[in-house]
């Protein structure tokens, strides 16, 4: 389903079921004045559909890069196709990734580059950065800001159940917005370290990456994008009341 | 050589990038295991760099850092993880080799990234009717490329004949949905990502057990401190943990597992005596706890 975002900004992908409901996996796609970028890929058992929407989303543009958030599958197993289409295409990962292995092996490694968090990428109207991934579920994950949308692109972070009824949804076209109970669901699931924290240090750390920054936009591989300045603060304040909830319901169960 | 044979020294498959290694444990428990050795300098560069000692991995002391599965194989046979799509030919050949023409009955995966749980699809190739066994918890496995698996949950048993292996919760992971295993017979208790060693090929050291290790140059402190860091590049989320609570829950672990093997994924094993350990790991991990976290916020 290919959804438009904000100026060049495209949200792309399906969805699949589990036993909490509708979990997304997109591909976002900046078009870059002609020299797209996508973050990630998709997954394999969408290829065939993920492949049709990303040809019609750049056209005869030929897409420079991927930013890969990380590589498992979901956000990976696509890229096989990726570079069958576009044998020139450039892949950038988190330097505590070992792309050797990490990476099905479809891609010279001389196309992948190991960056650090703090590194940017320029383009004439647009400057990307990579962050740390504050929640992943691999180490070699970062999240990404871009400056020309305001965007940040949080890979597992975020993420969200839905019912069937949001499927497809950006985060403005949902009745209430997302519950908080879709997010606690996810990241009760995605990441099980929650119940070794102490959520005020994480959600002090959240703030302080959405202070740095105007953040207009989060863009989650397994949710719709949440979308505006105010959305913004109204769901990165839920998704802290999510992860306190989830650290003591660990310990409550226990 | 025969598997068995494999308790002195590694059988080596395929090379470079490609390479996989088989060590027996006991007669009947083999590790298979890739690792980079004299590559690892230029393959681990990038890697250690934001260590706040970087040159003490990369630089004075070049370290290496292997991708293991383990195979037992009793009346029937389990495999634990299964490495990565590079390594899938000289893994499957040393599959083959490891199971002397018995079949295999479990593909059993910790988690899904590529280097644990890559090669099953392949796997399942040749051995159409072995049972992928993954943890249950809400997860699509499709989107993994481990279609069909049976789901499996703490304490689960899985009777292989004279091994019985149990499902422990993870306690220390990356990916949410991930489990650990534990060995009743032998005591052997799988961790996946957990408490591990690294090793330096220069010191060939290369897909020996930690006791060879030991005997040869390597010393306890170093491993502590390799523990520390591991666990500060596995478990980022270390930057908000509340050491105490990890302390206590190791000393649970080790209460409720009477272990004398650890086979961790990424680390030299522990074959034997195992016990001696518990305090180093738990050192490290205190060590990782206390270690600085440069977030880029």
């Amino acid at each position: 389903m290919i959804r438009h975002v904000t100026d060049d900004l495209y949200q792309i992908g399906e969805y699949v079921e589990n036993e909490y409901g509708f979990e997304a996996i997109h591909i976002y796609v900046m078009l870059n004045d002609g020299r797209p970028i996508l973050i990630d890929c998709g997954s394999h058992i969408h290829r065939e559909s993920v492949m049709a929407e990303l040809d019609e989303v750049v056209g005869d543009s030929v897409p420079e890069y991927i930013f890969l958030t990380h590589s498992e599958l979901p956000h990976a197993g696509n890229i096989a196709a990726v570079a069958e289409k576009w044998p020139s295409i450039k892949v950038i990962v988190s330097n505590v990734m070992l792309p050797y292995i990490e990476v099905l092996p479809v891609l010279p490694l001389e196309q992948m580059t190991q960056v650090v968090p703090s590194t940017t990428i320029q383009s004439p109207t647009r400057t990307v950065e990579f962050l740390s991934a504050l929640l992943k579920d691999q180490p070699g994950s970062h999240w990404i800001y871009d400056s020309r949308t305001q965007t940040i692109f949080t890979g597992d972070g975020f993420g969200y159940f839905v019912p069937e009824s949001a499927v497809g949804a950006l985060s403005d076209e949902i009745s209430g917005g997302i519950a908080t109970q879709w997010l606690a669901d996810y990241h009760r699931v995605a990441f099980r370290f929650l119940q070794w924290i102490k959520p005020d240090r994480l959600n002090a750390d959240l703030d302080t990456m959405f202070g740095n920054r105007p953040v207009s936009n989060i863009a989650p591989i397994h949710g719709g994008v949440i979308r505006g300045a105010e959305q913004v603060q109204v769901h990165l304040g839920r998704l802290k009341t999510a992860l306190a909830a989830v650290n003591q319901a660990y310990w409550s169960e226990k | 050589m025969t598997p068995t044979e494999t308790l002195q020294e590694a059988r080596i498959f395929g090379d470079g990038l490609e390479r996989v290694a088989v060590r027996a444990i006991t007669p009947n428990i083999f590790w298979l295991t890739h690792c980079l050795g004299d590559l690892a300098a230029d393959y681990y560069k990038e890697y250690f760099a934001p260590l706040p000692n970087a040159e003490a991995y990369a630089g004075n002391r070049i370290v290496d850092y292997p991708f293991s599965a383990f195979l037992i194989v009793d009346d029937k046979s389990l495999l634990i993880d299964t490495c990565g799509p590079k390594q899938q030919d000289a893994f499957l050949e040393a599959l083959q080799f490891c199971l002397a023409g018995k079949t295999l009955d479990y593909i059993w995966i910790s988690h899904v990234e590529l280097p644990h749980a890559g090669n099953t699809p392949a796997i399942k190739r040749i051995y159409p009717a072995a049972q992928t066994i993954t943890v249950a918890g809400g997860d699509n496995y499709d989107l993994h490329g481990l279609e069909n698996a049976q789901l499996a949950a703490p304490g689960d048993v899985i009777a292989l004949g004279a091994h019985t292996v149990e499902m422990v919760d993870a306690l220390f992971v990356d990916h949410g949905l991930s489990q650990w295993l534990y060995e009743r017979t032998t005591g052997m208790l799988f961790t996946a990502d957990w408490a591990h060693n690294l090793h330096e090929p220069a010191c060939g050291h290369c897909f020996k057990f930690l006791d060879e290790m030991l005997e040869t140059g390597y010393d306890t402190d170093t491993l502590v401190e390799d523990i520390k860091v591991n666990a500060w590049y596995q478990f980022p989320w270390l930057a908000w943990s509340d050491g105490d609570k990890i302390d206590t829950a190791i000393d649970r672990l080790f209460e409720q597992y009477d272990v004398n093997i650890l086979a961790a994924s990424h680390g030299n094993i522990i074959r034997r005596d195992f016990k001696p350990f518990i305090p180093m790991i738990k050192e490290g991990m205190r060590g990782a706890v206390a270690m600085p976290f440069s977030n880029v916020l």
